[in-house]
């Protein structure tokens, strides 16, 4: 027992990611076989720590778990002990990024020093290609649903032709007609967008619940911000003001007595 | 000095097959407190009349009087102003609108005049009781039966103090019941004092009228 217990205290300390201690229901304390390769030689080592890996979009769909290594545990699992591939440089407060891989790259022969903004927007092309993608549908939904919000004012006009034609003719100015027509049009776009918002924001939550549960992770995948909101709204409001300012100038410019079926 | 005037109308529709004579020279004035009734049979005329009368509509030639005023002479923003102010409309189907209440209804031309709201609100609620409809007058149209909803109708077409009333088949649509109500409303308006031109089939409305003015293809017959 106390062999065991001095073996094991000289075996490597491993820091194990969460999803793969749960999967193969490791706690700390317990005894690893570690490879680089199926074929490569195993090395023992003891779990040290059960850690949660920050949420990353990049590695969420392809289901790798991580197992840290002090460095030079590590290159010793690699066979390759005077090798590095990268490495993470801190700096200090208020030292700019862009400048100090500047002179790194100026100073240091062999490596190619990156700002990690650089690599985060190298690693997101594929997200940016997703957000494009979206944009496009959302622009095509956009124009798909004004033509569908005009043809639905131009219809619930038409059916107003008669009423129209009668305020006419007790005396309402056609200003009066326009704007009651324009305040209804704002009322249906406000309504429309307020029940939008409700729409999205439940489906959202559905979403986020579905593939956080799937992929174990805190990641947000359906984001629907303020200024998302804000924008829908405004765009909501000012489609159905262009389609019902098109709509009452159609039906304000007929003659009454045309609106009225004569003439 | 005549309500209104007709002198020597005709009115021309350019239909598909040719041109139709609604029209024919009519020539018609009528005096204040007057109760007149256009008959005739379909397609006399008789609603083309009125619609010249109220300017709704313009002549092809000859020219229509308001209180000497020559509608002609008037363009749209006039002509609109003179029939909120002058003139006052029944029609066959009432023509409510649906999302205001009988009260509101009744309300809509005193507000396009700039009536301040509690007198328009005031006197739209006489009006209604005028009618018999004051407990009535929460409610929209659609709550309402075809004879109260032509009654809100005369207590709208009564709500700007119009020198002439214009109504189109005021009955036309209602059973011989009701018919008989409205008939009595303007038997009573008349009493009051307001000048009535009745266009109708309803030979008991005609039948009250202080004249009646008969038409046939677009002429006056008597």
């Amino acid at each position: 027992m106390l062999l065991a217990l001095l073996i094991a205290a000289q075996l490597p300390r491993v820091a194990v990611e969460r999803r793969l201690a749960a999967e193969l229901t490791l706690r700390v304390g317990d005894t690893v076989a570690l490879a680089a390769t199926a074929e490569s030689r195993e090395t023992r080592a003891v779990v040290g720590a059960v850690f949660e890996p920050p949420p990353d979009p990049a590695a969420v769909l392809r289901r790798e778990y991580r197992v840290r290594l002090h460095l030079s545990d590590l290159a010793q699992l690699l066979g390759t002990p005077d090798r590095v591939d990268r490495f993470g440089v801190t700096l200090r407060p208020g030292v700019s990024p862009d400048t100090a891989a500047r002179r790194l790259n100026a100073l240091a022969f062999g490596f190619r020093a990156y700002p990690s903004t650089a690599i985060a927007a190298e690693s997101s092309r594929t997200f940016l290609v997703v957000s494009r993608f979206h944009r496009a549908i959302a622009v095509i939904s956009i124009v798909a649903s004004a033509v569908f919000l005009l043809c639905i004012m131009l219809l619930k006009v038409e059916e107003r032709r008669a009423d129209a034609a009668v305020m006419r003719f007790v005396g309402v100015r056609r200003r009066t007609i326009f704007g009651a027509l324009l305040l209804e049009a704002a009322l249906v776009a406000l309504a429309g967008s307020v029940l939008g918002t409700g729409i999205a924001l439940g489906a959202g939550a559905l979403t986020n619940l579905y593939y956080q549960r799937l992929f174990e992770t805190r990641l947000v995948f359906s984001l629907i911000t303020p200024s998302i909101v804000a924008f829908s709204v405004a765009l909501s409001l000012a489609l159905g003001l262009v389609a019902g300012a098109l709509a009452a100038a159609r039906l304000t410019r007929t003659r009454p007595m045309v609106l009225w079926g004569r003439g | 000095m005549s309500v209104a005037v007709a002198a020597e109308v005709t009115r021309d529709y350019s239909m598909s097959g040719g041109v139709v004579h609604a029209l024919r020279g009519v020539s018609l004035a009528i005096e204040p407190g007057e109760y007149v009734a256009i008959a005739g049979p379909s397609g006399s005329g008789k609603s083309t009349l009125l619609q010249l009368l109220g300017g709704i509509d313009l002549p092809t030639s000859g020219h229509v009087e308001i209180l000497g005023t020559r509608l002609d002479s008037l363009g749209d923003r006039a002509l609109t102003r003179l029939r909120l102010l002058r003139l006052g409309f029944i029609f066959q189907r009432f023509h409510l609108l649906p999302v205001l209440t009988a009260l509101e209804n009744v309300e809509l031309p005193m507000a396009e005049a700039g009536v301040p709201r509690d007198e328009r609100r005031e006197r739209a609620r006489s009006l209604l009781d005028y009618v018999g409809l004051l407990d009535r007058a929460a409610h929209r149209p659609v709550q309402l039966s075809g004879g109260e909803m032509q009654r809100v109708a005369i207590a709208r077409a009564l709500a700007n103090r119009p020198a002439l009333i214009l109504a189109d088949e005021p009955t036309g649509e209602l059973d011989a019941a009701t018919g008989a109500g409205i008939l009595a409303l303007f038997r009573r308006l008349t009493a009051d004092g307001s000048t009535l031109v009745v266009v109708t089939h309803d030979e008991r409305l005609a039948a009250e009228a202080g004249r009646v003015v008969h038409m046939l293809d677009g002429r006056v017959r008597g």
